[in-house]
């Protein structure tokens, strides 16, 4: 670990402590924590430090988002969010627009990404959400759903329609006629305040929209996506890691019929394969991570590393509760979490099945 | 498809961008590309594709397309690109 990640994860550790059970249960985050670590720039760690970010590489930060992504995965999908948004607004914002949202975005202010609509899903060709510029405002009109932080943000980057193409805008949570209403119980990531967001003609200053409007939908998402698929997939290396750590130590030192579990072939080969998807997906990541630093192509990597991050993260964590037995079998234990939260992970950022499509025709254009 | 041509494009600056595309796209699709290649209607780049090729377009040439520029039709072709390029960095300087 290079030293400059030493207090960023330091700090992340303080923060959560034991309590990512209790906070899993309560279905809520401390917000004031969350914000203090927003304004240590650690939600969206990427940012350069001259809008207050930490200027981490992504390969820093996926180190920063596995490590929170072991202790809490509610927390971690605030990060990815926030990163998420943040990147939208490197990528697409003009230079005021960087400005006056990365500074925010580094001191406390949290955000979340709306694509999800009712009827648009894994297909996002069907976002019916309106962005109509109207003199020196903008018009949104339209009905968003399930957005990951929601309930706890400043800000939401809404994308939507615009003329023949697509739009993306920055609209603060409490301009008149924007409505957040949380989603109770959801199976995984459980305190992250996944909302449904309405926007009942709400209009706001017409630089709130950002660069690149008009350009077709797939265009505008595609790097939201790519940097959410590349953390979804570091957060999944965390769940691997909190599952062997929680079946390795609970296989050393409980015995049945007079060994160790670990002395079961059986269930040793539990742990073997929990090693194996773990350091594997760490492999992933770092690779996709480091073409990301170095400017090499690399969407197609990251859906094949949350692919893999996020299927042998649910599979991972399904052998740990195994494992475990009825150690694990208790709602806010770790491994309990972490069979919840990994499963939304093959849900969220292109599901598995979208990740395949993406893939096979990546597979027919390379080796046909 | 409506690439206009103007004086800057037949300077080396504007070779160097055009053969770095070119060579980077066909590496990519496994096709021939021409400099007027609508690489949208020809289906050759993907929406996954298209975000690539502008950052590999900013990391080569060192420029930051932004606002306004972000448009398909800078990126429609290869000579589209080249312009943009060229533009960018203020002129054929190099
Ligand atoms: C925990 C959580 C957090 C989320 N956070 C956000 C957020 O922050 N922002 C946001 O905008 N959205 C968010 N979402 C929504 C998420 O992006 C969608 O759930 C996801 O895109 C899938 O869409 P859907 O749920 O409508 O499923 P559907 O699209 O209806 O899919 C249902 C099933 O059918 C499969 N399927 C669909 N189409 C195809 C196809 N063409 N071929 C094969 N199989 C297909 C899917 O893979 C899936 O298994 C979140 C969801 C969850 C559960």
């Amino acid at each position: 670990m290079t030293d400059e990640l030493e207090e960023p994860l330091a700090l992340v550790t303080d923060v959560v402590g034991d309590r990512a059970g209790e906070w899993d249960r309560g279905g809520r985050l401390p917000e004031e924590e969350v914000r203090w670590l927003g304004a240590k720039g650690l939600l969206c760690a990427q940012i350069p430090p001259e809008f207050g970010g930490r200027g981490f590489s992504s390969e820093e930060n996926g180190r920063l988002t596995a490590h929170t992504g072991r202790l809490c995965s509610s927390l971690r999908s605030l990060m990815t969010s926030q990163g998420m948004a943040a990147w939208t607004v490197e990528r697409f914002g003009s230079g005021a627009q960087q400005g006056r949202y990365l500074s925010q975005l580094t001191s406390g202010s949290l955000t979340g990404v709306a694509f999800s609509e009712p009827a648009a899903g894994s297909d996002l060709s069907a976002i019916s959400t309106r962005i109509s510029a109207e003199g020196d405002t903008v018009l949104i009109e339209g009905q968003k759903v399930w957005v990951t932080g929601a309930a706890y943000a400043d800000l939401l980057v809404v994308f939507g329609r615009y003329g023949e193409g697509a739009a993306a805008a920055v609209v603060p949570t409490d301009a008149a006629g924007v409505a957040v209403r949380p989603i109770p119980d959801p199976l995984g990531c459980r305190a992250a305040g996944h909302a449904d967001v309405s926007f009942d003609g709400v209009r706001i200053p017409a630089d709130s929209l950002l660069g690149g409007a008009g350009l077709p939908i797939e265009w505008l998402v595609t790097s939201a996506l790519t940097y959410g698929r590349l953390s979804v997939a570091w957060g999944c290396v965390g769940i691997l890691q909190a599952c062997l750590s929680a079946a390795a130590g609970h296989a050393a030192v409980r015995e049945q019929s007079g060994r160790r579990l670990v002395d079961h072939q059986l269930v040793a080969r539990h742990l073997a394969e929990l090693l194996v998807a773990e350091q594997a997906a760490v492999r992933c990541c770092e690779h996709a991570s480091r073409c990301w630093d170095r400017g090499i192509p690399m969407a197609t990597s990251a859906v094949l590393t949350k692919h893999f991050a996020a299927t042998n993260a649910a599979r991972g964590a399904a052998s740990a509760v195994q494992v475990l037995g009825s150690a694990g079998a208790r709602d806010g234990e770790t491994v309990a979490r972490a069979y919840r939260d990994a499963k939304v992970m093959e849900i969220i950022e292109g599901s598995s099945e979208i990740s395949q499509l993406l893939l096979s025709e990546h597979a027919v254009s390379v080796w046909s | 498809m409506n690439a206009s041509v103007n004086e800057t494009t037949g300077t080396p600056a504007a070779e160097q961008v055009r053969t770095t595309m070119l060579e980077f796209l066909e590496e990519r699709t496994r096709q021939p590309v021409e400099a007027d290649t609508d690489l949208f209607a020809s289906g050759l780049v993907s929406s996954m594709f298209a975000m690539e090729l502008l950052v590999h377009l900013e990391r080569s040439f060192g420029v930051a397309v932004a606002g306004p520029d972000l448009k398909l039709d800078n990126f429609r072709t290869v000579e589209a690109m080249t312009e943009l390029v060229l533009r960018l960095r203020g002129g054929a300087d190099d």
